[in-house]
Parts: C-alpha cells; sequence; structure tokens
C-alpha cells in the first residue's frame, strides 16, 4: 500500500528489462501461423482476491512451442510477500507459511519471470486477474507494466462454446461453469492437482492446446483469426 | 529456467504419468524427472493422422495419456485392414525407433488424444541402458522366435544355464556357441545333410576346400526343405549351391539381446559367431530364447529329475508361472494349450512312475487315459480331472482279482497326488477310482460298442468326453487297439453320428453377438459370454463328428481339422478360417483365465464383453460366423427331416 503512493515508482523511467520486453512486441505481427509463436501460460496464486491489498505468492508457468507443451520450459517460483499476516488465505494453496518465508521476494523472482516470458505471448484462465497482479508487482518492482500480448482460455471456451452450441445457449449463461476444472471434465482432459501454481498452469495449457488445436482444425490458422473469432484475448492487459 | 527456488522437478503430472506405465514404472525417481523434462506434451484432436506407413520418420516415441489411437495398412487400392487400437499408456513407434525404420503402420487419432512425446535419442539411450526397457519392448516384438523356439524346445540339448530373466541382457553370445560343425563347399548335398542328422544340428557351416578359415555361407534345414526337396535338386551337387552366402556374422562379444535384435530385424535366425576375426561357431535364435528365465525347459528338467511324489507338488504349481511367461510373450494359443498338456503329462508320467516303484510292478500293462479337455491335449489353467485305466485283458480269474485290487489301490493313491499337485476331482467322477472306468480292455471296447449302436442321446451327452481319449502314460498299445475298435465300430453307425451331430448344432450360436447381445440371460453370468460353452464347445463338437466319421485318431481339436483337411473331407477356406477363429477364441479364455489367477479369483470361462477391445470383439464376432459355417455343413450332412 505504501509503496504504492511512492511517486518515484511512478515517474521513474521503466527497468531496462521492461523497455526490452516493450521492444519484443512493437512490431507484433499477429498473421503468422500460430505454430510459429511461444506462447507462456501462467497462474498465479495469490494472498487474497482484494486488487488493492493482496500480493502474488506463487507464479507457475509453462512454455509452449510449435503449439507443443514444453515440459523442459517450466517456471515456478514461490514468493515472499510483504504482508505476511495475509498468509492465512495461502491455506487454499498448498503452500505452507514456512515455505513462503524461505521463499525471495518479488524482488528478485519478477525480473526472472521476465526473462522467462520474454518474446511470448502469456497465456491464462482468467488472465486479466493475473496481469492485474503481475502489472501492480511490475510497476512497484520495475516501474512499469509488462507488454506482452495475452490469450484468455476461459475467454476462448466462451468462444468455443459459443460456435458448437449457437447463440441460442446465450439466454442462460450461468448454467455453463468456466471454471478451470469442470473445463477440463467437460472435454475429458487429463486432471491435475488443483491450487498449485504450476499444476494449473499445467491444467491452463492443456485447456488451450485443446482450443487452439481445434480452432485450427476449424480452419483459424493465423492469430489475428482466433482473436477475431474468439474474442480471445487482447494486446494489452 | 534452470533455478528455482521450488526445486527444478518436472510438474507432478508429469512424473505420476510415467509411474503409472510400463515399463517407465521401474526407473527411479531422478530418472524419471530427467525424462519428463525432455518430454513435450502435443494434443491431437480425433482424426489427426500421425503416421503414415513407409513415409513418416518417427522422431518420439508416443505415449498416450488420454485418448487413444487406430494402427492400420492400406493397399494400393485403398482396402484399409485394421491392425490393432491403443489407449491410454500404451504406446507408439517404438519398433521404428528402435528399427530404425519408417512408420510401418498408419496411426490415426479415434479420440481426442494427448500424448507424451519422448525424443528418440533419449528412448533409444534407456533401451540400452536399462535391461527391464529392452526386456520389455523386446517382448512384444518375439512372438515369431518364440513360436519357432518352443517347437524344437523337447529335443534340445541341455544347456548348463540356470534360469534368469535378464540372461538376455548379461550373456555373451559367445559363450553359447556349441561345437563348430562345417563342411567344404565341394561336399555333396546328401554328405552335409547325413553329418547334419548325426550331430542333430540344424546348420552347418560351408568352407572353401582349399582354406578351412575361410567360411563361404551357411546352409540350414530350411535350405534342405525349399531349396533341396520342393525343388527336387540333385543331391549329388556340392552344397555350394544351396547355401546362403556371405554368412551374416556378430562378435562373440555381443549381448544375445543385440543379437536377437539383429535376428528380428534381419529375418535371419543363424548367425556365425566371430571372435578374432575367424568363425567360431553358430548362434540361432532357438539358442538364445532358452536363455530366458521361467522357461518351460527348465520345468521339464526339474521333474524329470524328482525323486519324490512329494517334489511334484510344488512343481505342479509352477505351471502357471511359466504359462503366464509364454503368454505375455505372445505365444499363440496352440502352442500355450499344447505346451500345458506336455508340462501335465510330465507331472503326470514322473507321478506315476515313482508310485510304481513304490508299490511294486502291475500284474498286467496298463495305460493311464485321459479325457475330455486333457485327452484333447486343450486344458487350461486348473482344469478338473478326467482320467481312466485301461489294462490288459486278465487270462484267467487270478490275473483278473490281482489286477482289480492292484489298480484300485493305485488309482486312489494317483487320484490323491494329482489333487495335491493341484488338479481338482470331477465332479461327474469320471476318473480312474470310479470302478465303471478302471477296466480291462474288453470291457472297454464293450462299453464303446453300446454307446455307439444304442445311442440314448441324454447318456451321450455324458459320453461324448470318452471319445476323446488318449494314452496319458503307459501301454500305449492298448489304447490304439481300443481307438481303433471305435473308429471301425463308429464309421459304420450313421444313427450315432446322426446323434452327435444334432447335439453339435443344439448349442445356440450368439448370433449377432454384440449389437443384440446374446449372452446369458440369466443367473450370476448374466450378461456375460460362456467363451468356452458357446464359442470353444461348437468347434470342439464338429471336429469329433468329423473325425469319427472319418475313422481319424487324433484327438486335439486343431489337429482333426489338419487331419480332415488333408483329407480333403473340408475345404482349405473354411479350414483356414476355423483353425484362426478356434485359436482367437482359445488365446482369449487363457487371457481371461491368467487375469483371474492374478486377482485371486478362481478361473472360469465368462467373458464380460464390456472388457473386450473393439479389436477382440470384431474378431470374435467373426469367430460366430464361422460357426454358422460348421454348423450348415452338419446340417447338410445330417438333415433332421
Amino acid at each position: 500500500m505504501f509503496d504504492l503512493l511512492k511517486p518515484a515508482t511512478w515517474f521513474s523511467s521503466p527497468d531496462p528489462l521492461l523497455r526490452k520486453n516493450k521492444a519484443c512486441f512493437a512490431d507484433f505481427d499477429q498473421n503468422r501461423p500460430l505454430a510459429e509463436y511461444t506462447f507462456v501460460v501462467c497462474d498465479t496464486e495469490l494472498t487474497g482476491l482484494d486488487w488493492k491489498k493482496d500480493e502474488l505468492i506463487s507464479i507457475g508457468a509453462v512454455m509452449i512451442k510449435d503449439l507443443q507443451i514444453d515440459l523442459a520450459s517450466t517456471f515456478h517460483h514461490f514468493v515472499r510477500p510483504r504482508n505476511m499476516a495475509h498468509t492465512q488465505a495461502t491455506l487454499v494453496h498448498r503452500i505452507t507459511p514456512e515455505q513462503l518465508q524461505k521463499a525471495r521476494p518479488i524482488e528478485v523472482v519478477l525480473p526472472q519471470f521476465l526473462e522467462f516470458i520474454n518474446g511470448s505471448l502469456l497465456v491464462g484462465h482468467h488472465l486479466l486477474l493475473d496481469m492485474h497482479f503481475l502489472n501492480k508487482a511490475a510497476k512497484e518492482v520495475l516501474g512499469g507494466t509488462l507488454s506482452n500480448p495475452g490469450v484468455d482460455t476461459m475467454r476462448m471456451a466462451q468462444g468455443y462454446k459459443r460456435v458448437r452450441l449457437g447463440h441460442y445457449h446465450e439466454h442462460n449463461p450461468r448454467e455453463i461453469s468456466y471454471n478451470l476444472e469442470d473445463l477440463g471434465r467437460e472435454y475429458n482432459l487429463p486432471i491435475f492437482m488443483a491450487h498449485d501454481a504450476l499444476e494449473d498452469a499445467m491444467q491452463t495449457a492443456y485447456l488451450f492446446l485443446y482450443f487452439i488445436k481445434k480452432f485450427r482444425k476449424g480452419g483459424l490458422v493465423t492469430l489475428k483469426d482466433i482473436y477475431q473469432a474468439g474474442r480471445v484475448g487482447s494486446l494489452r492487459y | 529456467m534452470t533455478q528455482s527456488d521450488v526445486h527444478a522437478v518436472a510438474p507432478e503430472m508429469a512424473l505420476s504419468f510415467f509411474r503409472g506405465i510400463l515399463p517407465f514404472n521401474s526407473l527411479d525417481d531422478a530418472t524419471l524427472n530427467y525424462l519428463a523434462r525432455h518430454c513435450r506434451v502435443d494434443f491431437y484432436p480425433k482424426g489427426t493422422r500421425l503416421f503414415t506407413a513407409d513415409k513418416t520418420e518417427i522422431t518420439h516415441l508416443y505415449l498416450i495419456q488420454r485418448g487413444g489411437v487406430k494402427a492400420f495398412i492400406e493397399d494400393d487400392h485403398g482396402e484399409v485392414t485394421l491392425k490393432d487400437f491403443r489407449g491410454e499408456g500404451a504406446y507408439i513407434g517404438a519398433l521404428g525407433i528402435i528399427r530404425g525404420t519408417l512408420a510401418s503402420l498408419n496411426i490415426e487419432t479415434v479420440e481426442d488424444t494427448f500424448c507424451f512425446l519422448l525424443p528418440r535419442e533419449i528412448f533409444l539411450k534407456l533401451v540400452q541402458e536399462e535391461p527391464s526397457f529392452a526386456h520389455y519392448y523386446l517382448k512384444s516384438f518375439s512372438e515369431k522366435i518364440v513360436k519357432t523356439a518352443y517347437k524344437e524346445l523337447r529335443h534340445h540339448k541341455v544347456s548348463k544355464r540356470n534360469a534368469d530373466d535378464l540372461y538376455l541382457f548379461s550373456v555373451k553370445v559367445g559363450e553359447l556357441v556349441k561345437t563348430l560343425l562345417k563342411v567344404p563347399s565341394t561336399s555333396s548335398i546328401q554328405q552335409a545333410a547325413a553329418i547334419m542328422a548325426k550331430y542333430q544340428v540344424g546348420s552347418l557351416l560351408v568352407h572353401d576346400p582349399s582354406d578351412e578359415d575361410n567360411v563361404l555361407g551357411i546352409i540350414t534345414d530350411h535350405d534342405f526343405r525349399g531349396k533341396v526337396v520342393a525343388a527336387g535338386l540333385d543331391y549329388h551337387l556340392p552344397v555350394a549351391e544351396i547355401m546362403s552366402g556371405p554368412v551374416e556374422s556378430v562378435l562373440s562379444q555381443s549381448l544375445c539381446f543385440d543379437v536377437l535384435l539383429k535376428m528380428m530385424t534381419t529375418g535371419i535366425h543363424h548367425l556365425a559367431v566371430e571372435r578374432g576375426g575367424r568363425i567360431i561357431g553358430v548362434v540361432t535364435s532357438h539358442d538364445i530364447m532358452l536363455l530366458q528365465g521361467h522357461s518351460p525347459y527348465y520345468l521339464f528338467k526339474e521333474i524329470k529329475g524328482q525323486q519324490q511324489i512329494r517334489g511334484l507338488y510344488v512343481l505342479a504349481q509352477k505351471i502357471p508361472e511359466v504359462i503366464r511367461g509364454l503368454i505375455t510373450e505372445g505365444a499363440k494359443a496352440g502352442n500355450i494349450t499344447q505346451m500345458i498338456a506336455i508340462l501335465n503329462d510330465h507331472i503326470l508320467e514322473r507321478m506315476l512312475i515313482l508310485l510304481e516303484k513304490q508299490m511294486g510292478p502291475p500284474p498286467l500293462s496298463y495305460c493311464w487315459l485321459l479325457m475330455g479337455s486333457e485327452g484333447r491335449r486343450e486344458q487350461t489353467f486348473k482344469t478338473d480331472q478326467d482320467n481312466a485305466i485301461l489294462y490288459a485283458d486278465p487270462k484267467n480269474d487270478e490275473e483278473r482279482v490281482a489286477a482289480e485290487i492292484y489298480f484300485k489301490e493305485f488309482a486312489d493313491k494317483a487320484i490323491n497326488h494329482l489333487v495335491n499337485c493341484g488338479y481338482p476331482l470331477c465332479p461327474g467322477e469320471i476318473m480312474a477310482t470310479n470302478p465303471k472306468w478302471c477296466q480291462p480292455l474288453s470291457a472297454w471296447k464293450d462299453c464303446f460298442t453300446t454307446w455307439i449302436n444304442a445311442p440314448d442321446p441324454a447318456e451321450l451327452l455324458h459320453a461324448t468326453i470318452f471319445f476323446d481319449f488318449r494314452s496319458g502314460y503307459g501301454d500305449s498299445s492298448l489304447a490304439r487297439e481300443l481307438r481303433n475298435h471305435l473308429n471301425k465300430e463308429a464309421q459304420k453307425k450313421d444313427i450315432f453320428l446322426f446323434h452327435l451331430a444334432r447335439q453339435c448344432v443344439s448349442i445356440r450360436i450368439p448370433l449377432s453377438f454384440f449389437k443384440n447381445f446374446m449372452v446369458e440371460r440369466d443367473g450370476e453370468h448374466k450378461n456375460q459370454l460362456d467363451i468356452k460353452r458357446q464359442g470353444l464347445t461348437p468347434f470342439v463338437n464338429f471336429a469329433r463328428v468329423l473325425a469319427l466319421k472319418h475313422g481319424i485318431s487324433e484327438t486335439n481339436t486343431l489337429a482333426r481339422f489338419k487331419a480332415l483337411l488333408d483329407g480333403e473331407y473340408i475345404n482349405p477356406e473354411l479350414w483356414s478360417s476355423a483353425n484362426e477363429a478356434y485359436e482367437l477364441q482359445m488365446q482369449q479364455r487363457l487371457i481371461h483365465q491368467l487375469r483371474q489367477i492374478e486377482e485371486g479369483t478362481l478361473p472360469d470361462n465368462h467373458v464380460d464383453p464390456e472388457h473386450l477391445s473393439d479389436l477382440e470383439r470384431r474378431m470374435l464376432k467373426d469367430a460366430f460366423a464361422v460357426i454358422e459355417r460348421l454348423y450348415s455343413v452338419l446340417d447338410k450332412m445330417y438333415p433332421v427331416a
């Protein structure tokens, strides 16, 4: 809270890492075939769901190259929160307060994550939430926000269902669950341990792979096709 | 990403996948972690072609995590033949990677499918370094070799090796080589054959007449069959005419496993073994297969050497284990049941020899008869005892009384020992202990004559298993005489054959097997298929009727079919369909029972079609179509009206 009010973090020029990150997407071309992009599917765990107060406590991510999940390229770090008092909420996760005490602070973890996602598109389930906390941390630590374009698997799911079921289903959208695990079951995907950032990222990666290949089989071959058909993400979060 | 404050481990989901599948589950966590971190995961929507035969270069081993694929071949006219379905936990591409060839089958996903992709170099390294891996993938390829190896098993000379599963991976081929036999290329074909017969070898090396160390080629049994006898070649020609050369060779320090792989990839089963530039002998696939543990061969040896009847109890219990080895190596059902019969016969023979020693010699020569499935050499696991004693006709009352006393005690003890060996009593008391089934030759002849001349359909139903008798141990000339008597009597009596034939066709065929399910309608085995009664018995009955009609002495169903073919009583097309369908069902029954034994339940014949793969169901369905054809043959032969 206090950090957010420091004027220095608002007005100083962004960290070189962020500038490099931004340069990657300066001439971003959405018309290339899907397999040519590198995606990083990520998931974060938080101390709670208060957009202002809560913080990141872990970041899990896995890379997708050639539209295949690359198990050699994973990222999984715990983050020591500034305010350990909030960590009660972490009981939902499989993280113990001891693990958080030993973890490194966001100042160390975030630059590593930036290196990891450099040049890749970000993918997440309800990505807006993850991006909010990542960008909040980026502003505090590096003085700017991430430039990576994003794709939200939840919106892909909505787009996919629209295509599959037709519009008449839309009048009762509440009946449809867009929960990550429910979607996994609906599409008969392997189900992984929930509430672990890396496992959830992996679950999201399976879902992403499922949709993107189904879309591709349906004739959507470039990233732009995907964006337009499903309105599945945006260039800026 | 190398540094992590969690730990550089693969995601748990990848590790648990590997822990759950063969043969990866035998690896330690560090290795699994390494593997998982070198994998990629890919998704293939239903209907995606993964491999195209003779086109796709296989860069990864595919492990199916979710979904399924079909393997098929397609000929020039676009005709598709389905070879296999593979589901979760199965692999694709192993054979191609090991052999270094292009894909041999077309592979297409039949469901939405997720696969783990393990790079070929890593997989090859595993096959080389992990004995369990080599063993696992080898087993699935070695069917053909197992088949030929076991056929010759009984005649094989004693090898000094002890049973050990992993011998293939520790024994060097040089240690297996037997005395080198070679002949100059100028020897005649006949001379070479004489040498092979004398030394009981299947192959000879052929050398340059002026330089014994210069091996020019090799001749095998196969060459004599194909190139000499079948081709009508002059036996006086030099062997150089029929030899294969130059000889494929392996180094004496090669591991047996590598040699076996070479044999499988080249299709050459006789390889010359080379040491220091000289050929020191020949090794065959059969020599190598004998190294594998749980081999029936070692059980033979143990049974033969057993001096105590009690010792046989334990050995008999080992039979399922040996058979299991054969099944998992992919041996055909026909071979497996033959093997069970051979092992059971050896137990019986050894037991009766030891019992005779204990009781003193019998007053008259006798023959221990085996009936029913034992008589047909078609037992699976733990079939009931069906046996009888047939002894020579006594010349006077004294002999008659002596025989009755001796064989009664003999039968009591023998049956008891058999129970202890794990062969349950026959509920219908068709056993040598029943005085009705412990008789002299003349009484047995009368018995069969009555059945044949005055067939009572109800009685005949229970008597059919007697028509499948064979000699299990003892004076087999007695059994032969009884069989000749039976053949002579039966052939004349159409009314008897008519009853047998009607009885045969009265077993309902599950007509439309999987759509409108014709399975047991009620009781404990509701919705299950009795694979013995509905699937196998029709073949057995058909073969029995025609064998009796045509005076064929064979009792084994497949052998009866073969004899019927050779006698031109059935056409070759019907023969090959029946042969195939029967073997397939035997195989499914064996696998079903083996599974039950491993689950600790009593083996039965009730197969739940839900548990069969699509391919298995299709093949079963085809088998039932064959039964219909058999029945129509019988209907024409013995029409009701």
